[in-house]
């Protein structure tokens, strides 16, 4: 089976500060959280069916996230550098990188902790006029038949499609695995092609902000679990909610 | 567009975001065109009636419309029809917007990042399509001229389709007690359900005890993708409070954490951390409130 999993390289949304009315977010870089699980399921499907799991990721090109994403099992990295990638611009980038290895499966995660758009996996499925199944919690593959339950909040569907598609997953369907010493050390024969990709972007950042809301912060400790609620219940008493 | 009315299409599952989508529509101005499978959908010029929910057929009525603006909710289901409109025509999208203006083919958006904790500004050019957070503005009623559509069955089959409904509405709850993986088992939420009935409130979960381990029903996921909650006083039990969560509370009025870890990053969003057991919090809690 050809399969190709995306991930992003993010700054580590627990390090993104705020400081003063700026949100600082040349944090270290990571690979994005629920794409792990995209690349976990990626290489679950290659131990059960056979064949090759390319990664490709479009903007940083951080060596330590490839390398992690390789340890965990996939077999080589697309790495394209672009100047200012969109949801457009990443997805042109990825069609024109992946289309040559005729995929099976395109796994992408459901949101990236960055931009978050959730539109990327859907926007390259157009593309490559594919069929889109996103939010998948579990996914089984029968021969040539897709069967996948998507997580929906409100409720849960279960569809059913046909290789090859694209599939986008939460953190819901696997726990990623945490690769060995041995697997870290490998990862660095693994082949990583590192390409250009230029295309005018369709939407322009002109700001960004934090978005703060203040909060008293009173922290409240007391060896008697009795007397820190009496604390707390004055306290709510006169804040006026209790 | 010149002196041509800017066509407007809107779509969602829900209807309360179906209402969103038509008041931000109407404030662009232009013809609003509305697809949903209810009939009495009145915020429209022109309303076309899906027969079923189709995710091809509605990309495919929708791209065929050739719209100028695209604006839909952000419920899930939403969020993959956007997505796919934007691919097949190559337009700009950008989701999850709290506000829309057009200077004439220009349209600049601000929209949620950074996983909640930014507002980015962003500028794009018609025709576009975008996604829209919130309920809260309310479309005028217009009186909508009204065309049946049967979809065409798509590539993708719906083999079922399960209700998480618990009946809880925490989108207008007072007071919400939020559990998270600090509760430590399913078990151990009814103290969490007890607390919440004796403050007359109702339970909700982060995202891990919503959806993965099923702690509480699904449906109840508080964040920033679950539900957006404004109640006026929020009990996080056993809560990190990584952003994704925050972005579900942060109109919340007063913001309680109950955390063993003092250093837990929910200090950073809360009025009141209390430094406890979450388990032994709420049976003090009940005690005092005299429940027990
Ligand atoms: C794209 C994306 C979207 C997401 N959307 C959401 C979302 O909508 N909603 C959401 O909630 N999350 C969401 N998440 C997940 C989010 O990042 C966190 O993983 C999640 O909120 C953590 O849940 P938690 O606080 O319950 O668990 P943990 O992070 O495991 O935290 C448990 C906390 O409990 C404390 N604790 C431990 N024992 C006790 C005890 N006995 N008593 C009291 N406290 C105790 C610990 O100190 C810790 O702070 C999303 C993540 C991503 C990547």
């Amino acid at each position: 089976m050809n399969i190709v999993v995306g991930f992003k390289i993010v700054p580590d949304d627990q390090m993104i500060k705020i400081v003063g009315d700026k949100l600082v977010t040349d944090a270290p870089l990571k690979v994005s959280t629920y794409d792990k699980n995209a690349i976990e399921e990626a290489v679950r499907l290659k131990e059960k069916f056979g064949g090759k799991v390319v990664g490709i990721t479009v903007g940083n090109n951080d060596r330590k996230s490839i390398r992690e994403a390789l340890a965990m099992g996939v077999d080589e990295v697309i790495s394209v550098l672009v100047k200012n990638p969109d949801v457009y611009v990443t997805a042109m980038a990825i069609v024109e990188n992946v289309k040559p290895l005729n995929p099976d499966i395109l796994l992408f995660s459901e949101m990236s902790t960055d931009s978050g758009t959730s539109a990327l996996p859907a926007y390259v499925a157009e593309l490559l006029g594919l069929p889109y199944v996103s939010n998948v919690r579990s996914l089984k593959i029968e021969g040539n038949k897709i069967i996948a339950d998507r997580g929906m909040v409100s409720y849960i569907e279960t569809v059913e499609t046909t290789l090859p598609a694209v599939i986008s997953v939460g953190g819901e369907i696997n726990t990623p695995r945490i690769p060995s010493v041995k697997q870290i050390m490998e990862s660095a024969k693994k082949p990583v092609k590192e390409v250009k990709f230029e295309a005018q972007p369709k939407v322009v950042i002109r700001d960004i902000k934090p978005l703060i809301v203040n909060r008293k912060k009173i922290v409240i400790e007391e060896s008697d679990i009795d007397k820190a609620v009496d604390k707390l219940l004055e306290y709510l008493k006169a804040d006026g909610v209790l | 567009m010149g002196c041509f009315k800017t066509k407007i299409v809107i779509f969602s599952e829900n209807p309360a975001y179906l209402r969103m989508a038509a008041a931000i529509g109407q404030s662009i101005g232009g013809e609003i065109i509305g697809i949903s499978a209810i009939p009495d959908v009145k915020f429209v010029n022109k309303l076309y009636l899906i027969d079923k929910m189709d995710e091809d057929g509605i990309v495919d009525l929708i791209t065929s419309l050739s719209p100028d603006l695209v604006i839909t909710g952000s419920v899930r289901k939403d969020r993959a029809i956007a997505a796919r409109v934007a691919g097949r025509l190559k337009l700009p999208i950008v989701p999850d917007i709290v506000s829309l203006k057009l200077d004439g083919n220009k349209a600049i958006a601000n929209r949620v990042a950074y996983s909640g904790m930014g507002l980015v500004t962003i500028e794009a050019e018609l025709p576009l399509v975008v996604t829209v957070v919130g309920t809260q503005l309310q479309p005028k009623e217009l009186e909508p001229s009204m065309e049946k559509v049967q979809l065409k069955e798509g590539r993708i089959k719906v083999v079922s389709k399960k209700s998480t409904a618990s009946g809880a509405n925490l989108a207008t709850a007072q007071i919400v007690v939020g559990v998270g993986r600090g509760i430590g088992s399913k078990e151990n939420v009814k103290y969490a359900e007890q607390l919440a009935e004796a403050l007359g409130g109702v339970v909700g979960g982060s995202r891990p005890v919503a959806a993965e381990l099923g702690w509480v029903p699904e449906d109840r996921q508080i964040g920033l993708s679950g539900l957006r909650i404004r109640p006026k006083l929020y009990i996080a039990l056993g809560i990190s409070g990584q952003p994704q969560h925050i972005a579900g509370i942060r109109d919340s009025k007063v913001i309680v954490a109950v955390n063993t870890d003092k250093n837990a990053p929910i200090l950073e969003n809360a009025d009141y951390l209390v430094v406890a057991d979450a388990v032994s919090f709420c049976k003090a809690m009940l005690k005092k409130l005299g429940k027990q």
